[in-house]
Parts: structure tokens; sequence; C-alpha cells
């Protein structure tokens, strides 16, 4: 695992670099913006390729029913715009335009969450995740690093149908080696424990590493398990990290009403029910705000993630205690 | 001037009564269906798919075909019924008309080989043809056309004029929208409930070539589509307002929202069947599932 803890590209400028790279390799990629190309990041792709640059205006729903009938001619359409019109203006756009007849467009949504910048609970997504998780044919992910971005958007590529990705306005270490590959359905363990699972998606997989680090000064061994992949959900890797460790957090940048939380919370409750704890936006919007003041807020930091760790494994002693 | 031969006009009148035919018949026997918005295009239709648009049943994804969505997509029987009659699937199938595996209530691309998008919430589809329009430029594609069909309400709709303006913007004078103004909504009419007038004032505003014809007349609808398709692409998209009677061809039906989304009971259906063949000068010929229909449930009226 090769960890660049000097990292300061944010999400977006990865994403960028990635778009120009998929572009070159397949020149079916289109990419449609609603007037935000310099916030997310689509400057160079526009450079590289300004014929395939398509600029639609303040008009997301456009957008992306524009994306449906590109993708229809077989294009592979990138309709852009903040992950709030995404989830909120378009929604109806996607759902039946897009996911219903099942259709090849690939859309990344950006301002994801707590870190974006100043402009509040309107442009602050937090429930895109559950959202997009909730429409049928759509394929969900949120990477936990500028490297694991790369990876979800090929194979986003070589995915047929429609696929929703976050490009979070954020920069954490790299996660991942140029070896790393995504698959959908699949998680990764990135550090193993016997003590408690810490299900982390997106950005929240690096505080749950932090989290890990403070938890083994106290001698838990916390797993650490990155689950990009929000949906199709990889079960199986969720059941057996539950079997060796007996309790959960789950932490993602999102509210966590329909989002991780919830989806692991399904997959424990049906196959190996375990004390839970998801760490997550409860309910709010996200207002104006500096980054790690919010994090702090909707305690969401490294330290929160522990302190929940702590909390359910005193849960699974209890139960433990109560079964003998 | 374009012209239909008395043979093309008495042809395209038969299409049109049968494109009503089948839509009574596949609401009757689905119980759910709209009858008013189906009867309103059927004469649009038939010139479509019998005189004007680049068909070919047999390859249905032909990449030089034209493209046709049906953006006021609840209209779904009349276009199952125009397909199956152009021979893109069995004239059987539209028994399958809103049954599980069948054709979906609102046209879905999966349902039937000609459909070419999913639809149903109103103001999507002319965003869709957009794109394909787009799609087709990018492909060097200049000979097929992508047409587009709304309802009078649907232009309520935000997202219609989202695309009315892109399609200006793009010069995408290979899309042809076809409004079906048959001022009649849902719960009313369209003057009452929310009006669009000036009508034809807003698109030109928007940039586009604005053709106003009877969209009943199937030599104004031949001769339109014509004047969209090959006179006026000079850089902007046409629409054609086609002012229109909603449940043309019955009676009860006629500029009547009652009749937006209603099924007929078999006995209803079977009269009105008779009625549009009166009104049609054809033999009459009455509901084809009459008695299977009676024996087989009872009738909600699929509001």
């Amino acid at each position: 695992m090769a960890e660049n803890k000097t990292n300061t590209e944010e999400f977006r400028d990865a994403f960028g670099k990635t778009l120009i790279e998929l572009g070159k390799e397949n020149p079916k990629i289109v990419f449609l913006d609603a007037d935000l190309h310099t916030s997310t990041k689509a400057t160079g792709f526009k450079q590289t390729f300004p014929d395939r640059f398509v600029q639609v205006g303040i008009a997301e729903q456009n957008l992306f029913g524009i994306a449906a009938g590109l993708a229809f001619e077989g294009f592979v359409p990138f309709p852009s715009t903040f992950a709030a019109f995404a989830s909120r203006r378009a929604l109806d756009q996607i759902a039946i335009s897009i996911c219903f007849p099942n259709i090849n467009v690939k859309i990344p949504g950006s301002y994801c969450g707590v870190p974006t910048s100043r402009a509040g609970g309107s442009h602050n997504c937090i429930e895109d995740l559950a959202v997009m998780r909730a429409l049928p044919n759509m394929k969900v992910a949120d990477p936990g690093s500028n490297e694991d971005l790369r990876q979800i958007m090929k194979t986003a590529v070589a995915t047929p149908g429609p696929v929703y990705f976050r490009v979070t306005r954020y920069a954490v270490p790299e996660l991942f080696g140029p070896e790393h590959r995504f698959e959908w359905g699949k998680g990764v363990v990135l550090r193993p424990g016997s003590d408690v699972t810490l299900f982390g998606t997106g950005v929240m997989t690096h505080f749950c590493l932090e989290a890990a680090g403070i938890l083994a000064e106290q001698a838990i061994q916390a797993e650490v398990v990155h689950l990009a992949s929000v949906k199709p959900i990889d079960n199986k890797l969720i059941v057996e990290s539950a079997l060796r460790t007996g309790c959960a957090v789950t932490a993602e940048n999102a509210t966590i009403y329909g989002g991780l939380g919830d989806a692991v919370s399904q997959v424990l409750a049906e196959a190996h029910p375990v004390p839970v704890h998801r760490i997550g936006v409860r309910d709010q919007f996200v207002e104006s705000g500096g980054i790690e003041e919010l994090f702090a807020l909707h305690q969401m930091t490294p330290q929160d993630i522990a302190n929940a760790a702590l909390q359910v494994i005193r849960k699974k002693a209890k139960s433990e205690q109560e079964a003998i | 001037m374009m012209q239909l031969t008395t043979d093309e006009l008495r042809h395209l009148q038969e299409r049109a009564y049968q494109i009503r035919r089948l839509s009574v018949e596949m609401i009757a026997y689905s119980q759910w269906g709209h009858i008013g918005g189906s009867f309103s295009m059927a004469e649009l239709l038939a010139v479509l798919y019998f005189k004007d648009m680049k068909l070919d049943p047999e390859q249905p994804s032909l990449e030089n075909r034209d493209r046709l969505i049906l953006s006021k997509a609840h209209g779904s029987p009349a276009l199952y019924a125009v397909l199956a009659l152009r021979g893109f699937m069995p004239e059987e199938k539209i028994y399958q008309y809103c049954e599980l595996g069948g054709l979906e209530g609102h046209t879905h691309i999966e349902s039937a080989p000609g459909i070419e998008a999913t639809g149903g919430p109103l103001g999507m589809g002319l965003s869709v043809a957009v794109g394909m329009a787009m799609g087709l430029r990018r492909k060097e594609n200049p000979r097929s056309r992508v047409i587009c069909i709304l309802g009078d309400g649907e232009c309520n709709e935000g997202n219609v004029w989202e695309a009315a303006m892109s399609a200006a913007h793009y010069h995408l004078d290979n899309l042809i929208a076809i409004v079906d103004y048959n001022k009649a909504m849902a719960k009313g009419f369209v003057w009452d409930l929310m009006g669009i007038e000036p009508f034809a004032d807003k698109w030109k505003a928007f940039g586009w070539n604005v053709l106003e014809i009877d969209g009943h007349d199937l030599q104004e609808v031949a001769r339109a589509l014509y004047t969209a398709r090959w006179v006026k692409a000079n850089g902007s998209p046409v629409v054609i307002i086609a002012h229109t009677v909603k449940g043309k061809g019955i009676e009860q039906a006629e500029f009547n929202y009652k009749w937006h989304t209603h099924a007929p009971d078999p006995e209803t259906a079977d009269a009105m069947l008779r009625e549009v063949a009166r009104n049609y000068g054809y033999p009459e010929e009455g509901y084809s599932k009459l008695e299977k229909a009676v024996e087989k449930e009872t009738f909600y009226g699929g509001e």
C-alpha cells in the first residue's frame, strides 16, 4: 500500500486528469457541462477535446435528458454538475430517461457532503448516495482516494449502464498504488483487525484509518474496510468481517439515512446481526462553515469514529455477557 | 408543392382509423389508458409512420432511420398501434398492453422494437430528442431526423423550454417537434388550468421555425412534415403546432378531458368502435374481445 501523506491534490483534480486519460482511450466519451466546468475541473478535457465538450447552460433537467439522447446514439456521456443538482433537481430525468432504459450514462456528482466550499446547505449534498442507491439499475461509488477515483472512472466506462460516482472537493492521502483495481461489489480490507470493523466509504475511509490508529493506542485492533462500491455492496466481505470482529461502525460523508450505513446495516441485519453505529450527517443540512469545523459539528472526525467504536465494542461485550 | 395522391390519402385515412380502433381495443382490454390523447394523434402518426419517416421494421436499429420520441408517453396506445400496423410487432401483442412482461403503460424502450426512449413523466422527451439530434450530428448523419411529439399541457413543464432553448442554440434543424395541441389536459382545458398562449410566439421567441396546422388534415400534416424536413432545414429546429381535437372520432370523448385517462367497459368500447367506423366511413366493426372481456373481470375505468 503506497501511502502518500503529503497529497494535496483534491479528488476533483484527479477527476479532471482521468477524464482526459479516458477521453484519449475512448472517442465516444462526451462531457456535458451545466456552467460549472472550472469548479468540477473539467477544463482540461474542454481544452483537449473542445468538440466533445457540450455546454448546456444552467439547465440540469436538460443536461440529463441530452445525456440520455447521446447514450441512445452510442456515445458515453458524462453529464456533470454538483451532486445537489443531480440528485435533487434532475432526479426524475435520471430515473426515467436514464435508469429505466438502463443506458450508458456516467454521472460524476461534485461537491459532496461536508467538505465543499462555504456555499452552505443548498450546495452541500448529503443525500446523493441514498437517492442514487434507490434507483434501479444505478451503480454507485464513492472513492476513497485519487487512485480509487481513477479506477472507478475506468471501470465505469467499461461497465454498460448508468453509474453515479462522487467527486469530492477534498484531498486525502493516497490509499492505493497504481496496481489497484476497482470492482463493483468488492470492498477492500485496508487494515486487518479483530475487535471492531470500521466500514468506510469516500473520504471517510481515510478517517477510519486514523480512527484505527487512535484505537490502536488503546490496544484495540480495528479492521478497516473500504467500500467504494456502495451499490452493489460487498455482502460477503461485510459479513466475513463482522464474523471476525462482532461489531461495526460505518462512516460516510453523507446523511446516515439511506446511504452506506443503511446498506451495511441491512446486510448485517439479514445475515449476521451485530451492534452497529453509523457515522454521518444526522438529519440536518450542512450549512456554511469551515470544513474541519463542520466535520466536528456533525461528529464525523476520526475521534468520533473511535468513540463510536468503543461504544459498539461495549455493546458487543454486554450482549456476550448476557449470552453467558 | 408536396401533395398526397388520392390513393395515399385513402391509405393514410384507413391507417388513422386503424390506430383509433387498436387504441380502443388495447385500452378496453387492459382497462387502462388514454383514449383522448391517443385519438388526437391518429393522423399525425399515420402520416409519420406510413409516409414521412424512414423506417425498416426488419431493422429497427438501422443507423439512418428517423427517430421518434413520444414525450407525451401516455399516448402509448396510439404509438403501439402504429408500430403494430407498420410491422414492428404482431398485432396480437397489443392485448399485452399493461400486462406483466408486455407493453408498458407509458412508452418504454424495452416494450417493443421501434420505441426509441422511455418516458412517462411529462416534459422530458424533448431533451432526449435534443441529445439524439446532437448525436446524429456527431456521427455525421445528415439524413436522419429526430421527431418528438409533445402534449400541449406538457408545455407547462420548464424542462420543455430548457430543451427548446438548447435546440435553437445548437442549430438542430434535424429536430422536428410536433405539439399535439388538443386543448385539454387531464383535469380541464389548457387555457383554464395553465394557459400556454401565445404559443407560436413562444416557440418563435425561443428561436424555432413554427408551422401551424390542422392536425387531423392528412394533407396538411404531410405537407408540414415535408416542409419541416426539407424546406425549413435552415439552421433552426422546427415545431409543428398541430391543432387537434382530444378524443377525435368518438362524440362523448371529443374535447372532453374526462376521457383523458379512462377505460371504457366492454359494451362502451364496442359502441365506441362502431361509432368510429361509422364516422370514418368504414364497415362497422365492434370490440373484438367483447365476449371474452365480459367474462374476464370487473371493470374499474382505470383512472
